[in-house]
């Protein structure tokens, strides 16, 4: 009963789903007042995100005639559903609701299926610039996806583990991985940045372009959900990285993280995750978007190549 | 991006764009014929109106068009003040097409920085003239303004400020890699294409075309001013960016030079209402190109014919040949690169 009553409150609560609401609004409203003051601006209030979540919930649910309305109304939840459920193995502070030897690779796998969601959503709420927009999602998860993948499978050799969990537990003992993987830690911001649709990539959904790609059919309840999906996927990404690359809760490179009190050992992994989200955030002001085949270009000639010789040298000299 | 009724009908193969179909006249709003039905000095309010970024050029050579007409001699300093004013628009529309193309090629942040900075072109006009945007700055016969000694110092110093903040765009426009990667051979045109289609302004000049009004025709004072005519030979926007972004560094100078060196006299000479018969050409140097005015009177208060000939309305005709072949992100960056006014093309 017990165990039932604290396994719910970690699903819903924390670091469950009510955990993940509330980081979801919180780092989007941070990457906005980020984004605004860079471009000279001044943000919207703290409360912003909330707002346009409940508006959204409350708008008219609408889509064109042709449209496929059950998938369109299934895709959404499917695409939350699989970013929550990657969200259980990912601890956060130090604790994750789950973790098994592997969990790293369901997790990547949990986290590419929003990609093919998508694409979906813009092949089935059928419209000129949906359908061009997922095509370019589609063209543009092969660029990112390989290198992403490659970069966060490098710390898992090295490391010697597969569980999420475990490789952060890891580097307290040792050192950060972003100290011995640069280039790895690199990669995977980039990757994060292709997988969340953010500029320089964020050519699915070009405003200019095609409107808001796939998802310029969508409205109301169903929009609010995918935009919640996009970022809870922003936080588990951010938390992904930093578990992986920059230690998880350890504040120090040699400090065993069992030791550590649990408000220090949050604080920790919230500075670390605030400064990868603000990496973002200035990645995102800097850049003029990039064109698909600029990108698959990137992606292949140079990403993944990058990423191969990563992986090469984390076997070579790990192994030795 | 600009928020003008423009309609292309684009044929795409994937990504590609096979063919276009233009179509304009959303906001055609008869100017040319409400003018024949108005008289000279109401058609000043109406022809300020064809455009709102290129307002004053319009009434320049309007009211050079039908001071021609009445055999007037304008006073120098008049002449001057028309020309500071053309100059500061010329560094507000280029500043706002800057933006405009960063925000088309998904560079926010170049938009909002141009946008910004704009605004100090606009505080200038705005002390002189009283308007941002809307100046109504010209009278048939010269100018309605003057500009006092403080007026003088401020437009100074904020020109100053003004042309630290373009060398900025001008770094970014010439070093940035992502900027330059969107823009670079994206809407080619030749300069058999330009001689071809008789395009005007920075599009010509981008493409190598030696053309402008300041210096082949001079008007208003520019045949007492030094200033360089800006050309490249890339072609593409990337060339038009680097031509309208220099342009607006040199009509900084030129503003300066104006402000400095602005003779003393009268303001206008008095206009009568009567104009006599006969018919004149007008031209000007718009941000966009070469504004053209064709004015006939038969010697009554009204014009017998008012025939307004836009830059715009000349580069448009080039877009389906710039948009074949081009992907279709590109699309918005040809369409930001000629930097279309559609309400001149459309009056």
């Amino acid at each position: 009963m017990i165990d039932g009553l604290s396994a719910l409150f970690a699903l819903m609560v924390f670091p469950g789903f009510g955990f993940l609401f509330v980081c979801a609004l919180a780092f989007q409203w941070i990457d906005r007042w980020a984004v605004a003051r860079l471009q000279g601006r001044i943000g919207p209030p703290w409360f912003q995100p909330l707002a346009d979540f409940v508006k959204l919930m409350a708008k008219e649910d609408t889509l064109p005639t042709g449209a496929h309305e059950l998938a369109c109304a299934v895709l959404p939840v499917v695409s939350l559903a699989a970013v929550l459920t990657a969200s259980l193995y990912i601890p956060v502070a130090g604790r994750a609701v789950s973790a098994f030897e592997g969990d790293l690779i369901v997790v990547l796998f949990l986290l590419s299926i929003p990609a093919l969601t998508y694409f979906l959503a813009g092949w089935f709420s059928v419209g000129v610039y949906s359908i061009i927009g997922g095509n370019r999602s589609l063209l543009q998860y092969f660029a990112y996806e390989v290198p992403f993948l490659m970069a966060l499978t490098s710390p898992a050799i090295l490391s010697g583990s597969w569980s999420i969990s475990h490789i952060a537990v890891q580097q307290s003992q040792t050192v950060w991985m972003v100290l011995v993987q640069p280039l790895g830690f690199l990669l995977a911001v980039v990757g994060l940045i292709g997988k969340l649709k953010r500029p320089p990539f964020d050519i699915p959904k070009a405003k200019s372009e095609v409107v808001a790609g796939p998802l310029t059919e969508f409205s109301g309840r169903k929009l609010a959900l995918w935009h919640l999906t996009l970022d809870i996927q922003m936080v588990i990404g951010i938390f992904l990285v930093v578990n992986v690359f920059l230690g998880g809760s350890s504040p120090g490179t040699i400090y065993p993280v069992s030791s550590l009190g649990a408000i220090p050992a949050a604080m920790a992994f919230g500075a670390k995750a605030l400064v990868v989200l603000l990496l973002l955030s200035v990645s995102s002001v800097l850049y003029a978007r990039l064109r698909i085949d600029q990108l698959a270009n990137i992606g292949w000639r140079v990403l993944a190549p990058l990423a191969l010789a990563q992986i090469l040298a984390t076997i070579l000299i790990g192994a030795g | 991006m600009l928020k003008e009724p423009l309609s292309f009908l684009l044929t795409v193969e994937g990504e590609r764009v096979v063919d276009s179909v233009l179509r304009l006249g959303y906001v055609h709003r008869g100017l040319e014929r409400l003018c024949q039905e108005r008289n000279y000095v109401q058609n000043l309010h109406l022809v300020e109106r064809v455009c709102g970024i290129c307002s004053h050029i319009h009434t320049t050579t309007y009211c050079q068009g039908v001071e021609a007409l009445l055999g007037l001699e304008v006073p120098l300093r008049a002449l001057y003040l028309r020309a500071l004013l053309c100059e500061l628009e010329r560094i507000h529309s280029h500043l706002l097409w800057l933006g405009v193309l960063a925000e088309n090629a998904g560079f926010t942040t170049i938009f909002m920085y141009a946008w910004r900075d704009r605004e100090i072109a606009l505080d200038i006009m705005d002390e002189l003239s009283g308007g941002r945007v809307a100046h109504a700055v010209n009278i048939l016969g010269g100018v309605r303004i003057d500009v006092g000694e403080a007026s003088v110092a401020s437009s100074l110093m904020r020109l100053d400020e003004l042309e630290r903040r373009i060398e900025v765009f001008l770094g970014v426009i010439q070093h940035e890699r992502t900027f330059r990667a969107r823009t670079r051979n994206v809407g080619h045109l030749s300069a058999e294409q330009v001689r071809r289609y008789c395009v005007v302004g920075p599009v010509a000049r981008a493409s190598g075309a030696d053309v402008d009004v300041r210096r082949d025709a001079p008007y208003a004072a520019y045949d007492r001013l030094r200033f360089k005519v800006i050309t490249s030979n890339e072609g593409d926007v990337w060339a038009r960016a680097l031509v309208r972004t220099l342009e607006a560094v040199e009509s900084v100078h030129l503003c300066r030079q104006l402000l400095t060196e602005l003779p003393d006299g009268p303001l206008s000479v008095r206009a009568p209402r009567r104009v006599p018969p006969g018919e004149v050409v007008s031209r000007g140097e718009a941000p966009r190109g070469e504004l053209v005015y064709y004015i006939r009177s038969d010697g009554s208060d009204k014009p017998a014919r008012i025939k307004i000939r836009t830059p715009t309305l000349a580069t448009l005709i080039t877009l389906p040949d710039q948009l074949r072949g081009v992907n279709t992100a590109d699309v918005p960056v040809v369409l930001a690169g000629v930097d279309l006014c559609i309400s001149c093309a459309d009056r």
